[in-house]
């Protein structure tokens, strides 16, 4: 009876074992670009070539990524970087907590009309519509700016951003506003002093979606950026450093490396939000 | 999306709600109303000018030949459609397009499920740090892929071809990113990888809605794994399934980041999907196959495309709809 029960755990300690070796390794293995990437950043040219596929240096070239701060002009690009970032999740969670509220709130004529709009173009094609919106940013004296590139990014997130944050208001509780109003609060006041600190985990779900996909953004500041090299985002400006600085690896990894690290951070310290956001997307 | 939950009437949002003249009533009421839409105009303001605008304003580009630059003058009717239509390299590019779904869906897929499984196992400890590590790649930009990628599969060095030479597994070095045979292979390897993560999480979403009960009961019933996945998990999850296929064909139909760093369309249009191809007739070619922009050819192109995709997709919600549907029943089962 015994050596029975302990051959059956023992069976299931070896097999979780193995599960966890499996998955630690594979998940490793499968983060082998990254890791490459971390460590060709500090790795010489002749070690560069040399030996190629190891992930470690043999010792720390910390200059690699001042090189590539200043003369490959990553500080530049990291500092556009985080502007439109900045620039583009203020404006979209200031728009869609604004426009969600409404539409969960309030039944104003013509609210059919906003929420048809709004859902039909969630089922239409992006990305093809560039060259109209060019052409615009062009009419408007805003092409080659950094404003561009923040307003075209915020527009393409604003109907998911609106979507969520009408679902999270429409799920509060009406008797807090209720009693707001019965207190004399007015319509702003009910919003920005009842509902917007409520509605923490939402601010925070959309504001990393946005952060993440403006920060890897390539193709609208590549498109908005065509003319002015000083306006590149780190996607863009390593892009171009292949075209144009073909023989620095080194400093091309270093690049790669400041543009990971912060998105990666954020991601981590935020990720519970991000993956129930994804999650609730998807089961909604 | 939640859409259909009770709203209640706009009165209630301004001024006190009991005890008011019918006329303070409706002046408050038309106060929120105003409220209302500027609260709203910007969100609007935005998916007019943004999105509503460019999808009309691009049908009307179509109609000439327009480098971009000034007011389009030259109207040519129909012939940018005629164009694209005979196109050699419109039409690889779309067939470059649906191998890349075709083979980057379904491997997606499966693989994601199989992990999720094995995640989704209540006893199995660090769960969420396995998911984080399987997870990373989509958070990193494809421009920063592509970069990592064209460094590790170059021909200088040390570098893969060197491992493989070792191995005798290849007998001569192979420009991997330059030869039209294995270009697009590696693009598909690299765009499984880098998306992956996404489908791991929806199907641990998925998973999450079955509830225990069911597998308890089953397994009191003396019912094995398989029978367990093939009669309650596959059910269970295939409302949630037809919404991840539909997500993942999308995404992959809007491929452009990845192809455009990693090969710009390249060698000799071997990768070119019908984005870059767009991007390429719009704004120029690359330096390897200069292109005249050409606007009107591109926004005929893009709605070509558009049309392609929205035919598509309708298709293909009603197809996986009703076979969901039609299983679901036959098995007892609403998903």
């Amino acid at each position: 009876m015994a050596t029975i029960s302990v051959g059956y755990r023992g069976r299931r300690r070896a097999v979780a074992l193995l599960t966890h070796a499996a998955l630690l390794i594979g998940g490793l293995a499968w983060l082998y670009p990254l890791f490459w990437a971390l460590g060709s950043s500090l790795k010489s040219d002749d070690e560069f070539f040399g030996r190629g596929l190891s992930p470690l240096p043999s010792h720390f070239l910390w200059a690699n990524y001042l090189d590539a701060w200043r003369e490959a002009s990553f500080g530049q690009y990291f500092l556009n970087t985080l502007l439109i970032t900045i620039g583009t999740v203020l404006v979209t969670l200031v728009v869609t907590s604004m426009a969600g509220y409404v539409l969960a709130r309030t039944r104003f004529p013509g609210r059919g009309f906003c929420l048809g709009l709004v859902s039909a173009t969630l089922f239409l094609p992006h990305g093809y519509t560039i060259i109209p919106v060019f052409d615009l940013m062009q009419r408007l004296h805003l092409l080659n700016s950094l404003w561009s590139v923040i307003i075209v990014q915020a527009s393409g997130g604003v109907v998911f951003g609106t979507f969520l944050f009408m679902g999270y208001f429409m799920a509060i509780d009406r008797e807090l506003e209720d009693a707001a109003l019965v207190d004399g609060a007015n319509f702003h006041q009910t919003f920005a002093r009842i509902m917007l600190p409520l509605s923490g985990p939402m601010l925070a779900t959309v504001g990393l979606f946005t952060a993440i996909t403006a920060w890897n953004s390539f193709f609208i500041p590549l498109v908005f950026t065509l003319g002015r090299p000083e306006l590149r985002t780190l996607a863009i400006g390593m892009y171009a450093f292949i075209g144009e600085n073909s023989t620095e690896w080194t400093l091309l990894c270093a690049g790669t490396v400041i543009t990971l690290a912060p998105i990666i951070a954020l991601f981590l310290l935020l990720q519970r939000f991000f993956v129930n956001g994804l999650a609730g997307a998807v089961k909604q | 999306m939640v859409m259909t939950t009770a709203v209640r009437d706009g009165t209630g949002t301004s001024g006190p709600p009991r005890a008011a003249s019918p006329t303070a009533r409706r002046r408050a009421r038309r106060r929120t109303y105003l409220w209302s839409y500027v609260y709203l105009a910007p969100m609007m303001v935005l998916l007019l000018a943004f999105i509503v605008y460019p999808i009309i304003a691009s049908l009307g580009y179509t109609f000439y030949r327009w480098n971009g630059i000034g007011d389009p003058s030259n109207f040519v009717g129909l012939d940018n459609f005629r164009q694209i239509v005979n196109d050699s390299i419109f039409w690889r590019s779309l067939g470059h397009t649906f191998v890349y779904a075709a083979v980057v869906v379904p491997v997606q897929l499966v693989l994601a499920l199989a992990l999720a499984l094995v995640l989704n196992n209540r006893r199995l400890r660090f769960a969420s740090f396995y998911r984080t590590l399987f997870f990373l790649p989509v958070v990193t930009s494809a421009a920063v892929i592509g970069v990592v990628i064209q460094l590790l599969v170059s021909n200088f060095g040390d570098s893969i071809n060197s491992v493989l030479l070792d191995l005798h597994l290849i007998d001569q070095h192979i420009d991997w990113l330059g030869d039209p045979n294995f270009a697009m292979a590696i693009i598909i390897l690299v765009g499984i990888w880098h998306t992956f993560g996404y489908n791991l999480v929806y199907f641990l979403a998925g998973l999450q809605t079955i509830p225990e009960e069911l597998y308890e009961a089953a397994r009191l019933d003396g019912a094995g794994r398989l029978a367990m996945f093939r009669y309650i998990t596959v059910p269970m999850l295939r409302a949630v399934g037809v919404v991840i296929v539909v997500l993942a064909v999308i995404g992959t139909f809007q491929i452009f980041d990845l192809v455009q760093v990693l090969t710009s369309g390249g060698p000799y249009f071997s990768t070119e999907v019908v984005n870059t191809y767009i991007y390429h007739l719009a704004f120029g070619g690359s330096n390897a196959n200069a292109v005249q922009p050409d606007i009107g050819l591109a926004s005929a192109a893009s709605f070509i495309y558009g049309l392609l995709l929205i035919v598509f997709s309708i298709v293909q919600v009603l197809v996986l709809r009703s076979l969901a549907k039609r299983r679901g029943t036959s098995t007892g089962r609403q998903g």
